[in-house]
């Protein structure tokens, strides 16, 4: 056998058998890439949760109060990099921060999701100011 | 199966890959990956064409050189792919579009192998040869192109 060949037949098996072993459903997970609906708009207040900087979207997570209980809320940011360039690390939104948000709500029914989002503190005030960063930066998208 | 994964998920390389604001982790992987991809298919796609009867002026055998190139950019996808998939392994474990993808890929790879053992050393191939593998090449690359896009939308 040639080394292509070699190559190919190790491959195509390995490619073959990750395909017939992943197959068993994985773990319990949100929704996979969730919608927006542009046309809509949702501005909730909460307490941050969970601030995962992550590639390639990031994701922010708030709990809203309601009478019925708590309501957790996932919002769609960009990119590590993008984040982290324009000044937004774990340190600028802790787990207890209140915000409010404002933005395009998800599509799927049942979710609490939104994307597009603009956060700052339940006044309005930005979360962010002076230094390099400009007045009210808001989240890459 | 799923203790598998979230262990992957967790290695130092996946964490980095997944979290690091640093351009050379996923942005400059997810551009190796997208090279790799223009590599295999664009050269993949000379020869289909070819073998369908496009550019009959080049000699078949002139593109033998081009399959070295093929094995060496798919064995760069093979590895940007692993630390891609790494990074998220749960939940694109859990994507059926990620299995069509998968399967596309063994498909059109397989065809690539079995055309660069077809085309002689030397002279032309007889017309039609090879074009069923060269049409099911193109199909499949077409695939785990779409499904691959698709993965972020589904």
């Amino acid at each position: 056998m040639t080394t292509a060949g070699k190559f190919l037949t190790g491959t195509t098996a390995g490619l073959i058998l990750a395909a017939l072993v992943g197959v068993a459903p994985a773990v319990a997970h949100h929704s996979s890439t969730p919608f927006y609906d542009a046309t809509k708009k949702a501005e909730v207040q909460g307490t941050v949760t969970k601030f995962l900087i992550r590639n390639p979207h990031s994701f922010l997570y708030f709990d809203e109060t309601t009478p019925q209980g708590k309501v957790e809320w996932q919002i769609e940011l960009g990119t590590a990099a993008s984040l982290t360039r324009t000044g937004w690390t774990a340190e600028t939104l802790k787990p207890g921060t209140a915000i409010k948000v404002s933005g395009q709500p998800s599509r799927a029914e049942g979710s609490h999701g939104m994307c597009c989002a603009r956060i700052t503190r339940p006044d309005g005030s930005p979360i962010m100011q002076g230094g390099r960063l400009t007045e009210e930066q808001q989240p890459p998208r | 199966m799923d203790s598998l994964l979230v262990w992957m998920e967790g290695t130092a390389i996946a964490t980095w890959v997944r979290e690091s604001p640093s351009l050379w982790a996923y942005p400059t992987i997810l551009a190796l990956h997208s090279f790799g991809l223009a590599v295999v298919v664009g050269a993949s796609t000379v020869v289909d064409a070819r073998l369908l009867g496009f550019g009959r002026r080049l000699r078949p055998s002139a593109l033998k050189g081009l399959f070295p190139i093929m094995w060496w950019a798919f064995a760069l996808n093979a590895v940007s792919g692993w630390l891609l998939f790494m990074a998220d392994a749960t939940r694109k474990s859990a994507q059926p579009i990620f299995y069509v993808k998968l399967g596309c890929i063994a498909i059109a790879i397989a065809c690539v192998a079995l055309i660069g053992r077809r085309i002689p050393a030397s002279g032309d191939v007889t017309p039609g040869q090879g074009r069923v593998l060269a049409i099911v090449s193109l199909l499949c690359w077409t695939g785990a192109i779409t499904a691959g896009r698709f993965m972020a939308y589904l």
